[in-house]
Protein backbone atom coordinates (compact mmCIF):
# COMPACT_ATOMS: atom_id res chain seq x y z
CA UNK A 1 0.00 0.00 0.00
CA UNK A 2 1.60 3.37 -0.94
CA UNK A 3 1.78 5.61 1.32
CA UNK A 4 -0.69 8.37 2.48
CA UNK A 5 1.09 11.85 0.80
CA UNK A 6 2.21 14.17 3.67
CA UNK A 7 1.32 17.71 3.66
CA UNK A 8 4.49 18.49 4.57
CA UNK A 9 7.45 19.35 2.40
CA UNK A 10 10.52 18.19 4.38
CA UNK A 11 13.70 20.65 4.33
CA UNK A 12 16.90 19.98 5.46
CA UNK A 13 19.36 22.82 6.55
CA UNK A 14 23.09 22.66 7.57
CA UNK A 15 24.48 24.98 10.27
CA UNK A 16 27.92 25.07 9.58
CA UNK A 17 30.08 26.24 12.65
CA UNK A 18 33.60 27.38 12.75
CA UNK A 19 34.98 26.36 15.42
CA UNK A 20 36.86 28.86 17.85
CA UNK A 21 40.59 28.88 18.00
CA UNK A 22 41.73 30.64 20.53
CA UNK A 23 39.81 31.00 24.29
CA UNK A 24 37.69 33.57 25.51
CA UNK A 25 39.54 36.15 28.07
CA UNK A 26 38.95 35.51 31.94
CA UNK A 27 36.21 37.46 33.53
CA UNK A 28 37.86 39.47 36.06
CA UNK A 29 37.50 37.63 39.31
CA UNK A 30 38.28 34.34 37.42
CA UNK A 31 41.51 36.53 36.99
CA UNK A 32 41.67 37.46 40.26
CA UNK A 33 41.65 33.74 42.03
CA UNK A 34 43.97 32.95 38.58
CA UNK A 35 46.48 35.35 40.58
CA UNK A 36 45.69 34.22 44.01
CA UNK A 37 46.14 30.69 43.05
CA UNK A 38 49.43 31.56 41.57
CA UNK A 39 50.56 32.80 44.42
CA UNK A 40 49.83 30.44 46.55
CA UNK A 41 51.00 28.10 44.51
CA UNK A 42 54.63 30.39 44.39
CA UNK A 43 54.83 30.21 47.96
CA UNK A 44 54.46 26.51 48.88
CA UNK A 45 56.79 25.29 45.75
CA UNK A 46 60.21 24.04 45.87
CA UNK A 47 63.17 25.26 44.57
CA UNK A 48 63.74 23.52 40.81
CA UNK A 49 67.36 22.32 39.89
CA UNK A 50 68.13 25.56 37.49
CA UNK A 51 67.24 27.41 40.47
CA UNK A 52 69.18 25.69 43.18
CA UNK A 53 72.22 25.58 40.50
CA UNK A 54 71.73 29.78 39.91
CA UNK A 55 71.96 30.34 43.50
CA UNK A 56 75.12 27.69 44.06
CA UNK A 57 76.66 30.09 41.30
CA UNK A 58 76.08 32.70 43.02
CA UNK A 59 77.18 31.94 46.47
CA UNK A 60 80.45 30.85 44.30
CA UNK A 61 80.77 34.29 43.26
CA UNK A 62 79.94 36.53 46.15
CA UNK A 63 82.61 33.99 48.00
CA UNK A 64 85.51 34.81 45.33
CA UNK A 65 84.81 38.65 45.45
CA UNK A 66 84.86 38.64 49.06
CA UNK A 67 87.95 36.68 49.85
CA UNK A 68 90.04 36.39 46.54
CA UNK A 69 91.01 32.93 46.57
CA UNK A 70 92.40 30.70 43.78
CA UNK A 71 90.27 29.29 41.14
CA UNK A 72 91.41 26.15 41.78
CA UNK A 73 87.67 24.97 42.04
CA UNK A 74 87.47 25.10 38.54
CA UNK A 75 89.92 23.82 36.26
CA UNK A 76 88.40 22.05 33.73
CA UNK A 77 84.79 22.73 34.18
CA UNK A 78 82.79 24.89 31.17
CA UNK A 79 81.50 27.97 32.40
CA UNK A 80 77.96 28.51 30.85
CA UNK A 81 76.45 30.10 34.43
CA UNK A 82 72.92 29.66 34.87
CA UNK A 83 72.29 33.28 34.66
CA UNK A 84 74.00 33.05 31.09
CA UNK A 85 71.51 30.38 30.28
CA UNK A 86 68.37 33.27 31.75
CA UNK A 87 69.95 35.73 29.75
CA UNK A 88 69.67 33.51 26.74
CA UNK A 89 66.33 32.10 26.82
CA UNK A 90 65.18 36.03 27.95
CA UNK A 91 66.62 37.05 24.43
CA UNK A 92 64.59 34.49 22.55
CA UNK A 93 61.02 34.98 24.31
CA UNK A 94 61.45 38.24 22.94
CA UNK A 95 62.30 37.34 19.58
CA UNK A 96 59.27 35.47 19.46
CA UNK A 97 55.98 37.65 18.36
CA UNK A 98 52.57 36.22 19.18
CA UNK A 99 50.01 36.58 16.76
CA UNK A 100 47.31 39.19 17.37
CA UNK A 101 44.11 37.87 19.05
CA UNK A 102 42.25 41.08 17.49
CA UNK A 103 42.46 40.43 14.01
CA UNK A 104 41.87 43.04 10.89
CA UNK A 105 38.49 41.51 9.99
CA UNK A 106 37.30 42.61 13.79
CA UNK A 107 38.35 45.55 13.48
CA UNK A 108 36.64 46.68 10.22
CA UNK A 109 33.59 44.07 11.36
CA UNK A 110 33.84 42.53 8.05
CA UNK A 111 31.18 39.94 8.23
CA UNK A 112 32.09 38.33 5.29
CA UNK A 113 35.43 36.69 6.60
CA UNK A 114 36.42 33.76 8.71
CA UNK A 115 39.23 35.54 10.73
CA UNK A 116 36.60 37.53 12.90
CA UNK A 117 35.63 36.96 16.28
CA UNK A 118 38.43 34.09 16.90
CA UNK A 119 37.37 33.26 20.34
CA UNK A 120 34.04 32.31 19.36
CA UNK A 121 31.57 29.96 16.97
CA UNK A 122 31.18 31.34 13.94
CA UNK A 123 27.42 30.61 11.83
CA UNK A 124 27.14 30.91 8.10
CA UNK A 125 24.14 32.45 7.00
CA UNK A 126 22.98 32.30 3.03
CA UNK A 127 20.06 34.62 1.79
CA UNK A 128 17.68 32.20 0.21
CA UNK A 129 14.37 32.81 -2.07
CA UNK A 130 11.48 31.07 -0.35
CA UNK A 131 8.20 32.10 -1.93
CA UNK A 132 8.44 35.27 -3.01
CA UNK A 133 10.82 36.44 0.00
CA UNK A 134 14.80 36.81 -0.01
CA UNK A 135 15.35 36.21 3.80
CA UNK A 136 18.53 35.50 5.22
CA UNK A 137 18.35 31.80 6.40
CA UNK A 138 20.92 28.56 7.67
CA UNK A 139 21.40 26.88 3.94
CA UNK A 140 18.85 24.70 3.66
CA UNK A 141 17.39 22.48 1.02
CA UNK A 142 14.55 20.63 -0.08
CA UNK A 143 14.46 16.60 0.75
CA UNK A 144 14.00 13.93 -1.71
CA UNK A 145 12.64 10.91 -1.30
CA UNK A 146 15.30 7.89 -0.97
CA UNK A 147 18.13 10.30 0.96
CA UNK A 148 18.58 10.61 4.89
CA UNK A 149 17.93 13.93 5.74
CA UNK A 150 21.73 13.98 6.69
CA UNK A 151 22.14 13.75 2.98
CA UNK A 152 20.15 16.50 2.48
CA UNK A 153 21.93 19.05 4.77
CA UNK A 154 25.57 17.84 3.09
CA UNK A 155 24.01 18.46 0.08
CA UNK A 156 22.34 22.05 1.20
CA UNK A 157 26.26 22.73 2.44
CA UNK A 158 27.67 21.61 -0.52
CA UNK A 159 25.37 23.16 -3.05
CA UNK A 160 26.53 26.72 -1.43
CA UNK A 161 30.20 26.07 -0.83
CA UNK A 162 31.39 23.60 -3.04
CA UNK A 163 32.13 19.98 -2.59
CA UNK A 164 35.28 20.09 -0.77
CA UNK A 165 34.58 21.17 2.30
CA UNK A 166 35.96 19.70 5.55
CA UNK A 167 32.91 19.63 7.50
CA UNK A 168 32.62 17.17 10.15
CA UNK A 169 28.98 16.22 10.87
CA UNK A 170 28.96 14.25 14.59
CA UNK A 171 25.76 12.27 14.31
CA UNK A 172 22.83 11.26 11.85
CA UNK A 173 20.42 12.62 14.10
CA UNK A 174 19.14 16.40 13.62
CA UNK A 175 19.66 19.07 16.34
CA UNK A 176 16.22 21.28 15.66
CA UNK A 177 13.06 21.71 13.80
CA UNK A 178 11.20 24.36 12.60
CA UNK A 179 7.74 24.30 10.76
CA UNK A 180 5.71 26.76 9.54
CA UNK A 181 2.45 26.64 7.27
CA UNK A 182 2.28 28.32 4.42
CA UNK A 183 0.79 31.29 4.18
CA UNK A 184 -3.25 30.80 2.75
CA UNK A 185 -2.81 32.06 -0.47
CA UNK A 186 -0.57 29.09 -0.78
CA UNK A 187 -1.69 26.26 0.85
CA UNK A 188 -3.77 23.45 -0.99
CA UNK A 189 -4.36 20.08 0.45
CA UNK A 190 -1.03 18.49 0.13
CA UNK A 191 0.86 21.44 0.69
CA UNK A 192 -0.10 22.55 4.28
CA UNK A 193 3.52 23.98 5.20
CA UNK A 194 6.95 23.22 5.44
CA UNK A 195 9.11 21.44 8.35
CA UNK A 196 12.60 22.22 8.06
CA UNK A 197 15.67 19.98 9.79
CA UNK A 198 18.89 21.50 11.05
CA UNK A 199 22.10 19.48 11.45
CA UNK A 200 25.58 20.75 12.70
CA UNK A 201 28.36 20.86 11.35
CA UNK A 202 31.96 21.94 12.48
CA UNK A 203 34.72 23.21 9.89
CA UNK A 204 37.52 21.41 10.26
CA UNK A 205 40.14 24.01 8.17
CA UNK A 206 39.19 27.49 7.66
CA UNK A 207 40.99 27.19 4.37
CA UNK A 208 37.78 28.48 1.63
CA UNK A 209 39.62 29.33 -1.19
CA UNK A 210 37.90 26.94 -3.35
CA UNK A 211 34.63 27.66 -2.14
CA UNK A 212 33.06 30.16 -4.20
CA UNK A 213 29.24 31.71 -3.50
CA UNK A 214 26.87 32.96 -5.65
CA UNK A 215 24.38 34.54 -3.24
CA UNK A 216 25.35 36.42 -0.18
CA UNK A 217 26.97 34.68 2.88
CA UNK A 218 27.78 35.62 6.52
CA UNK A 219 29.58 34.25 9.47
CA UNK A 220 28.04 35.28 12.23
CA UNK A 221 28.12 34.48 15.83
CA UNK A 222 25.39 33.83 18.00
CA UNK A 223 24.38 37.00 19.55
CA UNK A 224 24.54 38.49 16.05
CA UNK A 225 21.86 36.07 14.52
CA UNK A 226 19.05 38.28 15.84
CA UNK A 227 19.82 40.71 13.29
CA UNK A 228 19.42 38.91 10.86
CA UNK A 229 16.61 35.60 11.57
CA UNK A 230 13.17 35.94 12.16
CA UNK A 231 11.92 35.54 15.52
CA UNK A 232 10.41 32.35 15.81
CA UNK A 233 13.34 30.87 13.41
CA UNK A 234 15.81 32.27 15.81
CA UNK A 235 13.76 30.68 18.62
CA UNK A 236 14.07 27.51 17.50
CA UNK A 237 17.70 28.05 15.83
CA UNK A 238 18.78 29.45 19.64
CA UNK A 239 17.18 26.15 21.03
CA UNK A 240 20.62 24.00 19.95
CA UNK A 241 23.54 26.43 19.52
CA UNK A 242 25.85 26.29 22.55
CA UNK A 243 27.76 29.61 23.29
CA UNK B 1 38.57 8.38 87.88
CA UNK B 2 36.90 9.82 84.63
CA UNK B 3 40.05 10.46 83.00
CA UNK B 4 40.77 6.89 82.18
CA UNK B 5 38.08 5.41 81.06
CA UNK B 6 38.31 2.36 79.25
CA UNK B 7 35.46 2.25 76.36
CA UNK B 8 36.70 -0.95 74.84
CA UNK B 9 34.33 -3.53 74.14
CA UNK B 10 35.55 -6.15 76.58
CA UNK B 11 34.46 -9.56 75.89
CA UNK B 12 32.19 -9.69 79.41
CA UNK B 13 30.23 -6.70 78.58
CA UNK B 14 26.98 -7.21 76.41
CA UNK B 15 27.86 -4.45 73.65
CA UNK B 16 31.17 -7.04 72.78
CA UNK B 17 31.18 -7.40 68.77
CA UNK B 18 29.00 -4.18 68.29
CA UNK B 19 29.95 -2.76 65.04
CA UNK B 20 30.97 -6.28 63.42
CA UNK B 21 29.11 -6.24 59.97
CA UNK B 22 31.66 -8.26 57.81
CA UNK B 23 29.79 -10.91 58.31
CA UNK B 24 26.62 -9.66 56.54
CA UNK B 25 28.44 -9.28 53.53
CA UNK B 26 28.34 -11.59 50.57
CA UNK B 27 31.33 -13.50 50.24
CA UNK B 28 34.27 -12.11 47.39
CA UNK B 29 35.83 -14.09 45.15
CA UNK B 30 39.71 -14.17 45.79
CA UNK B 31 41.49 -11.37 43.35
CA UNK B 32 43.15 -13.14 40.30
CA UNK B 33 46.62 -11.54 39.63
CA UNK B 34 45.97 -11.63 35.84
CA UNK B 35 42.83 -9.25 34.63
CA UNK B 36 41.70 -10.42 31.14
CA UNK B 37 38.27 -8.90 31.30
CA UNK B 38 37.14 -7.91 27.65
CA UNK B 39 33.87 -5.97 27.70
CA UNK B 40 32.24 -5.79 24.25
CA UNK B 41 29.00 -4.58 23.07
CA UNK B 42 26.76 -4.33 20.01
CA UNK B 43 27.84 -0.86 17.87
CA UNK B 44 25.44 0.58 15.25
CA UNK B 45 22.92 -0.88 13.79
CA UNK B 46 19.47 -1.68 15.55
CA UNK B 47 20.67 -0.97 19.01
CA UNK B 48 21.76 2.71 18.53
CA UNK B 49 24.30 2.66 20.81
CA UNK B 50 28.01 2.94 21.54
CA UNK B 51 30.23 0.14 23.06
CA UNK B 52 33.25 1.15 24.86
CA UNK B 53 34.42 4.98 23.57
CA UNK B 54 38.10 5.78 24.85
CA UNK B 55 38.84 9.55 25.46
CA UNK B 56 41.84 10.17 25.19
CA UNK B 57 43.76 13.75 26.20
CA UNK B 58 47.47 14.33 25.39
CA UNK B 59 49.10 17.35 26.05
CA UNK B 60 52.44 18.49 27.67
CA UNK B 61 51.02 19.92 30.39
CA UNK B 62 50.46 17.76 32.94
CA UNK B 63 47.80 19.90 35.92
CA UNK B 64 46.01 21.03 32.52
CA UNK B 65 45.32 17.21 31.17
CA UNK B 66 44.75 15.90 34.85
CA UNK B 67 42.26 18.92 35.26
CA UNK B 68 40.41 18.43 31.76
CA UNK B 69 40.42 14.81 32.42
CA UNK B 70 38.56 14.83 35.43
CA UNK B 71 36.41 17.82 34.08
CA UNK B 72 34.94 15.03 31.64
CA UNK B 73 34.29 12.64 34.47
CA UNK B 74 32.40 14.74 36.54
CA UNK B 75 30.87 15.06 33.36
CA UNK B 76 30.00 11.79 32.44
CA UNK B 77 29.09 11.38 36.50
CA UNK B 78 26.29 14.46 35.82
CA UNK B 79 24.95 13.22 32.68
CA UNK B 80 24.41 9.63 34.34
CA UNK B 81 26.56 8.06 31.18
CA UNK B 82 28.52 5.26 32.73
CA UNK B 83 32.40 5.13 32.74
CA UNK B 84 33.80 2.27 33.32
CA UNK B 85 37.52 3.21 33.71
CA UNK B 86 39.82 6.35 34.13
CA UNK B 87 43.61 5.87 33.59
CA UNK B 88 46.38 7.40 32.58
CA UNK B 89 49.03 6.14 30.00
CA UNK B 90 52.41 6.34 30.71
CA UNK B 91 54.29 9.85 30.00
CA UNK B 92 56.64 10.05 26.92
CA UNK B 93 59.61 12.13 27.28
CA UNK B 94 61.54 13.99 24.23
CA UNK B 95 64.45 15.84 24.43
CA UNK B 96 64.58 18.63 22.12
CA UNK B 97 68.09 19.08 20.98
CA UNK B 98 69.18 22.59 19.37
CA UNK B 99 71.81 22.43 16.53
CA UNK B 100 73.94 25.23 16.82
CA UNK B 101 74.41 27.24 13.32
CA UNK B 102 78.23 26.82 13.16
CA UNK B 103 78.95 23.88 14.64
CA UNK B 104 78.37 20.22 15.19
CA UNK B 105 77.89 19.67 18.77
CA UNK B 106 74.09 19.57 19.81
CA UNK B 107 72.82 21.32 22.74
CA UNK B 108 70.56 20.11 25.20
CA UNK B 109 67.76 22.60 24.58
CA UNK B 110 64.20 21.46 26.23
CA UNK B 111 63.00 18.50 27.84
CA UNK B 112 59.20 17.77 26.69
CA UNK B 113 57.00 15.27 29.10
CA UNK B 114 53.44 14.20 27.16
CA UNK B 115 51.10 12.93 29.42
CA UNK B 116 48.13 10.98 28.28
CA UNK B 117 44.72 10.37 30.37
CA UNK B 118 41.71 8.06 29.02
CA UNK B 119 38.36 7.72 29.96
CA UNK B 120 36.75 5.34 29.16
CA UNK B 121 32.53 5.15 28.50
CA UNK B 122 29.82 2.90 27.78
CA UNK B 123 26.46 3.43 27.16
CA UNK B 124 26.68 5.84 24.97
CA UNK B 125 23.21 6.37 22.78
CA UNK B 126 23.37 7.63 19.18
CA UNK B 127 21.46 10.29 19.92
CA UNK B 128 23.27 11.68 22.89
CA UNK B 129 26.76 11.55 21.30
CA UNK B 130 27.28 14.73 19.14
CA UNK B 131 26.12 16.77 21.74
CA UNK B 132 28.78 15.40 24.47
CA UNK B 133 31.00 15.31 22.00
CA UNK B 134 30.18 19.07 21.14
CA UNK B 135 30.10 19.97 24.60
CA UNK B 136 33.82 18.42 25.24
CA UNK B 137 34.80 19.67 22.12
CA UNK B 138 33.89 23.51 23.12
CA UNK B 139 34.99 22.97 26.29
CA UNK B 140 38.62 22.05 25.69
CA UNK B 141 41.46 23.92 27.17
CA UNK B 142 44.48 24.94 24.71
CA UNK B 143 47.46 23.06 23.93
CA UNK B 144 45.15 19.52 25.00
CA UNK B 145 44.78 17.43 22.13
CA UNK B 146 41.42 15.70 22.16
CA UNK B 147 41.02 12.05 20.51
CA UNK B 148 37.78 9.78 20.44
CA UNK B 149 37.63 6.27 19.54
CA UNK B 150 36.35 3.27 19.90
CA UNK B 151 37.43 0.90 22.71
CA UNK B 152 39.87 -2.33 21.00
CA UNK B 153 42.02 -4.86 21.48
CA UNK B 154 45.23 -2.94 20.67
CA UNK B 155 44.40 0.04 23.21
CA UNK B 156 43.35 -3.05 26.07
CA UNK B 157 46.94 -4.71 25.11
CA UNK B 158 48.91 -0.87 25.04
CA UNK B 159 48.57 -0.90 28.47
CA UNK B 160 50.53 -4.00 29.23
CA UNK B 161 54.02 -4.11 29.52
CA UNK B 162 55.75 -6.53 27.49
CA UNK B 163 57.83 -9.54 29.04
CA UNK B 164 60.63 -10.38 26.39
CA UNK B 165 62.03 -13.17 28.39
CA UNK B 166 58.64 -15.24 28.72
CA UNK B 167 58.70 -14.48 24.55
CA UNK B 168 61.95 -15.60 24.37
CA UNK B 169 61.07 -18.43 26.06
CA UNK B 170 57.94 -18.94 24.14
CA UNK B 171 60.13 -18.68 21.12
CA UNK B 172 62.65 -21.40 22.09
CA UNK B 173 59.84 -24.07 23.05
CA UNK B 174 57.73 -23.43 19.63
Amino acid sequence: TAAAPRPWRLFGAMCLLRPPRITQPLEKEEEEIAALMGQIELEKSHYSDHEIRKLEEEEQLRRRKESMYDDDEAPGKTVIMAQDLEDKWEQKLLQFEAAPRITDADKSNNRTSLDRKLDSNLMLLVKQKIGNQELWLLPQVEWQPGETLRSTAERAMAMFLGDHIQAKILGNAPYGIYKYKFPRAIRTEDNVGAKVFFFKAFLQSSDLSQAELKEDYLWVAKDELGDYLKSEYLKKVNRFLLD
Amino acid sequence: DALVGCHRHYKSRPTHGIGRFKYLLPKEAPKKKKDKVQMREINVGTEHEYGDVNIQMTSYDMCLVEHFAQYVHKLCNRLSIRVTESYAMPTKTNEVLFLEERGSKMQLDAVLTTHQRVVQISGLSSTFAPILLEIIQSSQPEGVHLLVKEHTEADFKSRLKSRPELEELLAQMN
